[in-house]
């Protein structure tokens, strides 16, 4: 299945999930936050996709739109090709529910996501920070991110 | 005893019926210290890989100056040398490291990053910026990353400073921390033109000459 086939028979799963054309070489949906779980399930369970693997989960902080974008990269070993799954949420309320239930491998992703974005993942069952101190204050990855020990180049 | 007496002149005394006398205890003391020294390598990044790496292997071989045994381990270990970024999280255990390590006990600091945070030290959240926001540091040995012949310049300047400096009768009491560079005035470029010129000089090579020397001269082998 090319990037177009790939993408158009994943927006007719539901009518909710549109397609995001400013991805140029890969297949690219956009889904509701609230709908994410059972979309990503019956993307991994169903023959013709097989999305067996979740290689990577990252955030995006669109600050002039007030939005993080949460990309969810899929790889399917049967069909071998790759899906982008990506969510808007608000910037000031970031939640979403997770997805470690469906990729055992998302409980980590999506801790580093929260370590650096501050995204709140709704029944995650360990969220913790993973690569800074517990102690630490604010999200650095995040645009606005502002600490008294950060430099600024001189010019 | 001969190396003992040679190297330590004024620490030995022969004494006129064959004994030797221990004049000053420091001497010996310093000196076994600085030609006994057992390094913690405390590779993070780049630096361990590129130049301390290197050090152990044949090409350029640490065990020419006593420092041999280096491990990641601060059992036994007098020396720690930092070789790469520290980060904020890794702090707390590398002060750890260093408390653990036996007195008297001596820091390395290799390396921008170590130094200084190096290319890290705009715009990061994360990068301590020197190694003696820590740990005190006794030689810094500049380089991104060093070569592995400034880590031993390094090495001997610190080993310079172990037999100098201290004393048992001022525990506690420490040199200032040195830069291992270049003395001033001199350039890489002068030190280069040397080696080419020493190279130029040495390896002329007389052609016929040298074929008269062989054993079997040229021709004999032509089937005449």
């Amino acid at each position: 299945m090319d990037r177009e086939a790939l993408q158009a028979a994943v927006c007719q799963l539901d009518s909710s999930i549109r397609p995001l054309e400013e991805n140029a070489d890969r297949a690219a949906v956009v889904v509701e936050a609230a709908a994410l779980p059972a979309i990503l399930r019956r993307l991994r369970d169903e023959p013709e996709f097989a999305f067996a693997q979740l290689l990577d989960h990252v955030a995006v902080d669109w600050i002039d739109r007030e939005q993080f974008e949460l990309v969810y990269h899929l790889y399917s070993f049967k069909h071998k090709h790759f899906l982008f799954v990506s969510v808007f949420i608000p910037r000031e309320d970031p939640r979403v529910p997770t997805v470690c239930r469906l990729y055992p491998v998302a409980e980590w992703q999506e801790r580093e996501v929260y370590d650096l974005f501050g995204v709140l993942y709704e029944d995650h069952p360990d969220l913790r920070r993973l690569f800074l101190e517990d102690d630490w204050i604010g999200f650095p990855l995040r645009k606005d991110y502002q600490d008294d020990f950060m430099l600024d180049r001189p010019r | 005893m001969g190396i003992v007496t040679d190297k330590l002149p004024g620490a030995l005394e022969k004494v006129p019926g064959g004994n030797v006398l221990v004049t000053r205890f420091d001497e010996i003391i310093n000196w076994a210290r600085a030609n006994s020294l057992w390094p913690l390598t405390f590779g993070t990044s780049c630096c361990a890989i590129e130049m301390l790496m290197a050090t152990g292997g044949p090409r350029h071989d640490m065990a020419r100056f006593g420092a041999e045994v280096a491990r990641p381990s601060p059992r036994q270990a007098d020396l720690l040398i930092l070789a790469g970024t520290i980060v904020k999280r890794m702090a707390p255990r590398l002060r750890t490291l260093y408390e653990q390590m036996a007195e008297p006990r001596y820091v390395i600091a290799t390396g921008a990053c170590t130094i200084s945070g190096g290319p890290f030290i705009y715009h990061s959240y994360t990068t301590v910026r020197g190694a003696d926001e820590i740990i005190p540091v006794d030689v810094y040995v500049p380089g991104c990353p060093p070569r592995p012949e400034q880590l031993f310049h390094g090495l001997l300047t610190l080993q310079k400073m172990i037999k100098e400096g201290e004393t048992i009768r001022e525990p506690g009491v420490r040199r200032k921390p040195v830069i291992s560079a270049l003395p001033e005035g001199v350039t890489l470029e002068d030190i280069q033109g040397e080696m080419k010129e020493l190279l130029v000089k040495e390896n002329v090579v007389d052609v016929h000459q040298a074929v008269d020397k062989l054993k079997w001269p040229s021709g004999t082998n032509d089937g005449s």
